[in-house]
């Protein structure tokens, strides 16, 4: 496994994760009375918080499963 | 695996010395995994091995030879790295290179903006290296040494100031003015300003070059880390100025899109959080510099030039040309330029920036001088002995930026608080806007709340709006650059400091240790004591005095034992002529004979007499009465007939007794550890004030001792020549090696005192609690603002007062905690430790106590 093998494979991951999360905080909005603008953009910034919090979690550890 | 994958080096390997280390270096190797073929060659001490790069690194081929007792010599580079601002930054430095396959270690110091790197040249080249330091943002330079370091510094470290400075001219005279814009309708504002100047598009135009301009740097190197997977302060700055900017954009151009409108557009949070997060690293450049000025200042007494004889003409050299053996001279006021050996002339020298002592040294013929001191009075010629990086100055420096590079273990704990910092100030982030966004904004939310300290209503802002304004607010105000200043500005300040006064930490863990230290064990010989033993009494029985220490030192006119010697000095100091004896005979454990004038000499210890059927009758309550002083008592006989005794003793610094009452004064377990049996010991403890007496030690059991005091549980510190005594001050906590004048790289021990002078024991001692102090308030302060202003930040009073925490006030809070560690780090340069205050016994180099005799014995 290659090292752009272990970017590719953790973006994956990181980006899968912080989107399930965007999908949560969206059903929730949707259960109460918010407009689509404060829904879309606490969609783009939970987005983006996430991705911050998961990139340096995930690829250090996928490059320990991969053995890099 | 294919063969193409497979990659080779050529590790030198030391400590090899027959063909069972190369197995076992063999072995070491093999097992570990992805490495595919080793063999080593004991000749050239260097084992070649295939592996696998993507299965393992040099740290750990390097573990497995250092784990059976042999060491892999690595390449090593000081690397200086410029635009690093917080400990997040060393951690991302630290990763990236560590994650190079050829890197063994790496240790980076924030404070000092440098980094040490041991590598392998084979596997990784340092080019790689520096590019990667690059890649994620910081320029890196290699670093320098002497003069041309000091310059390079310099310049770098004034190019960073620069660039702050103009950065921080241009955000914040247009980040004002963008303030006073936005604030145009509150006030008496109206009635002075036209209108246009709260126009938005106005507003967008002066904040954008804002933004992309002196805020470029925080998009580009979060940018730089994040592809790494790395994040850093820059981060938390450029979601919270992109953050706010975005907002603002979005509501000039589209103001019905919810996000509060045109009264909620945020321009000025966006150019002042901008203006303030560049004034602190403005603020920072400057006084990162000031906390290293021990270090440049002993840079700076590097003299650039010489004046030498050559082929019996005087010449000006540069001072790195100056040769092994070239006579040097120096006129009055003229700096020294290298250390040797003084051949003809007299002069006092003013050692004050070497070693401390504030009064100037008489120099003559045979004394030796040190190169960047002061010559003050007369005209001097001397032999260069040490040139270059040998010189004391250029050990004295090298070893200082060591210390400066090395890491306390209270900073390793801050270092890896800071480092998951980031990732945690991100996750609390995320928490209080989803807070304030489902529950908070419902609860508490009131439209004529408002801004800390500003007359913005926040009437018009939406759930999303005040959500994310908090959640940026959190962002800014987490930024934690006081704590990783914390440690390394301390330690920085403090080993200069102790530098000043001749005193040499080797590491940053020597500086903590010595703040914890609870007991200290002395060697006597060389240490307590002068370690050059001198007649103090002379007993006659029926001749005179006089002539009971002539005929000692006739004896011993050509004994080269210490104490035959020191008879002789005795004799001579009281003017007697000494005649040459005949038959010289040294019987070894008991003394000497010899013939003088036809009559029979005789001089040693009772045994000695008592084979010689010598009667000591009339003598033995004298020799007692010396004995319980601690005196050497030696008898003389003349004939077969009992003649007197010469007592000789070690003699007592004029420092000893005042330096052991003031660390019992601090608290201190004070010993005192010596090869001399019980009585004699414990006179010369009761002499200096030492309770605590560790007898009949041979040299290789002194690290016992320490280790017997360890298990009671004490932090032990041992004071010694540092020679002798190498394995008692490793095994101690701090290895205080006391007296290496001028060659202090020879010196076992992580501190090394340059004078003779066990003042510098306290002195040091008293240093390294004042640091660790330092860092404690330092830490202190960062983690108490951290601690603070997060709540506040997200929102806790909220609820209570209706009042918000603008970003803008967060940048400021946050420049503002990091420049209060700084200034607390600087008070530092006007400390001056207790022991050499004014009107304290120390501070005089005057012995204020009258020397106290001590018994010469097994050193």
């Amino acid at each position: 496994m290659k090292i752009s093998g272990v970017g590719f494979t953790s973006a994956l991951i990181y980006t899968g994760i912080s989107l399930i999360a965007v999908g949560i905080f969206l059903a929730i909005t949707v259960a109460g009375e918010y407009t689509w603008v404060a829904r879309i953009g606490g969609a783009v910034w939970v987005f983006m918080l996430s991705m911050i919090v998961l990139i340096p979690v995930i690829m250090p550890r996928v490059k320990k499963r991969l053995g890099i | 695996m294919k063969t193409d994958d497979l990659k080779k080096a050529s590790l030198s390997i030391g400590g090899m010395t027959c063909a069972s280390c190369v197995s076992h270096v063999e072995a070491a190797l093999k097992g570990v995994r992805g490495v595919k073929g080793v063999v080593v060659n004991l000749a050239i001490e260097k084992a070649t091995v295939e592996y696998d790069p993507a299965q393992t690194s040099l740290a750990a081929m390097k573990k497995a030879v250092d784990e059976i007792g042999y060491e892999v010599i690595l390449n090593a580079a000081n690397l200086q790295v410029t635009g690093m601002t917080c400990a997040s930054c060393v951690e991302n430095v630290q990763k990236a290179v560590s994650d190079l396959p050829g890197v063994g270690k790496i240790v980076v110091n924030l404070a000092s903006g440098s980094a040490r790197v041991e590598y392998l040249a084979d596997m990784t080249p340092l080019s790689e290296i520096k590019k990667i330091i690059q890649e994620i943002g910081y320029d890196v330079a290699e670093r320098a040494e002497g003069q041309e370091a000091l310059d390079r510094e310099k310049e770098a470290r004034e190019r960073e100031v620069r660039r702050q400075r103009n950065n921080l001219i241009f955000a914040g005279t247009v980040g004002l003015l963008v303030m006073i814009g936005t604030f145009q309708p509150y006030w008496f504002l109206p009635s002075i300003l036209p209108d246009w100047m709260n126009n938005k598009i106005f507003l967008f135009f002066l904040t954008t070059p804002i933004v992309f301009g002196p805020g470029r740097q925080f998009f580009v190197n979060s940018w730089n880390g994040l592809k790494r997977g790395l994040t850093d302060m820059n981060l938390l700055y450029a979601t919270g100025i992109g953050a706010a900017y975005l907002i603002a954009v979005i509501n000039t151009f589209w103001p019905d899109a919810g996000f509060g409108g045109r009264e909620a557009t945020f321009y000025e949070a966006a150019a002042l959080l901008t203006a303030f997060i560049i004034l602190g690293r403005y603020l920072e450049a400057i006084t990162r510099g000031r906390t290293s000025e021990a270090i440049r200042r002993l840079m700076k007494l590097q003299p650039k030039k010489a004046r030498v004889l050559r082929g019996g003409e005087e010449m000006e050299v540069p001072a790195e040309e100056v040769l092994i053996d070239d006579v040097v001279l120096v006129r009055p006021g003229e700096a020294i330029p290298v250390d040797g050996l003084v051949l003809d002339g007299y002069s006092a020298v003013d050692q004050s920036m070497i070693t401390g002592e504030s009064i100037p040294v008489e120099k003559k013929a045979g004394d030796e001088v040190i190169g960047g001191t002061i010559n003050k009075t007369g005209a001097f010629k001397f032999k260069a002995l040490r040139v270059g990086k040998d010189t004391a100055l250029a050990q004295i420096i090298k070893l200082v930026e060591e210390a400066q590079t090395t890491k306390a273990p209270i900073q390793k704990l801050a270092d890896k608080v800071a480092g998951h910092f980031i990732l945690g100030v991100h996750a609390l982030a995320l928490t209080v806007f989803l807070f304030w966004f489902f529950v908070g904004f419902g609860l508490w939310f009131v439209p004529e709340s408002r801004l800390i300290l500003t007359p913005y209503l926040l009437t018009g802002m939406g759930v999303f709006g005040f959500a994310l304004l908090t959640s940026v607010t959190v962002l800014i105000i987490s930024c934690p650059c006081a704590v990783g200043l914390a440690t390394p500005s301390a330690i920085m300040a403090g080993s200069g400091k102790a530098a000043e006064h001749g005193i040499l930490f080797k590491g940053a863990d020597a500086m903590e240790s010595s703040a914890k230290v609870q007991a200290i064990i002395f060697d006597k010989t060389g240490t307590l004591t002068k370690g050059e033993p001198s007649v103090t009494d002379v007993v006659a029985l029926g001749m005179a005095e006089a002539e009971v220490l002539r005929l000692a030192a006739v004896v011993e006119k050509n004994s080269e034992h210490p104490l035959g010697e020191a008879i002789v000095r005795g004799a001579q100091e009281w003017g007697l002529v000494l005649e040459d004896a005949g038959a010289f005979n040294a019987i070894p454990g008991q003394g000497v004979e010899a013939q003088l004038n036809g009559r029979s000499m005789l001089l040693g210890n009772r045994k000695l007499m008592a084979e010689r059927n010598i009667s000591l009758d009339g003598l033995l309550p004298e020799a007692e009465r010396l004995e319980n002083e601690g005196k050497t008592a030696m008898f003389v006989a003349v004939d077969g007939a009992p003649a007197g005794i010469v007592a000789v003793a070690d003699t007592m610094k004029e420092t000893s007794a005042m330096a052991v009452k003031e660390l019992q004064r601090m608290g201190l377990k004070v010993a005192m550890i010596t090869g001399d049996n019980r009585r004699t010991a414990e006179a010369i403890a009761r002499q200096v004030g030492i309770d605590q007496v560790l007898a009949e030690v041979m040299p290789e059991d002194k690290a016992n001792e320490v280790k017997k005091l360890q298990a009671e549980g004490l932090k032990v510190a041992m004071v010694g020549d540092g020679i002798n005594d190498a394995p008692a001050l490793a095994q101690a906590e701090v290895g205080i090696a006391i007296g290496s004048g001028t060659d202090v790289a020879k010196e076992t021990g992580n501190v090394i005192l340059i004078k003779d002078d066990l003042m510098d024991v306290v002195a040091a001692l008293q240093i390294g609690k004042q640091t660790l102090r330092l860092i404690k308030q330092n830490l202190g302060w960062a983690f108490g603002y951290n601690t603070l202003s997060i709540p506040i930040g997200a929102g806790l009073l909220y609820p209570f007062f209706a009042q918000m925490v603008s970003p803008e006030l967060a940048a400021l809070l946050m420049a503002t905690s990091s420049l209060s560690v700084t200034l607390n780090t600087l008070r530092m340069r006007g400390y001056i430790p207790p022991i050499r205050r004014p009107g304290r016994p120390g501070a005089s180099k005057q012995p204020t106590l009258a020397a106290l005799p001590a018994p010469a014995s097994n050193p």
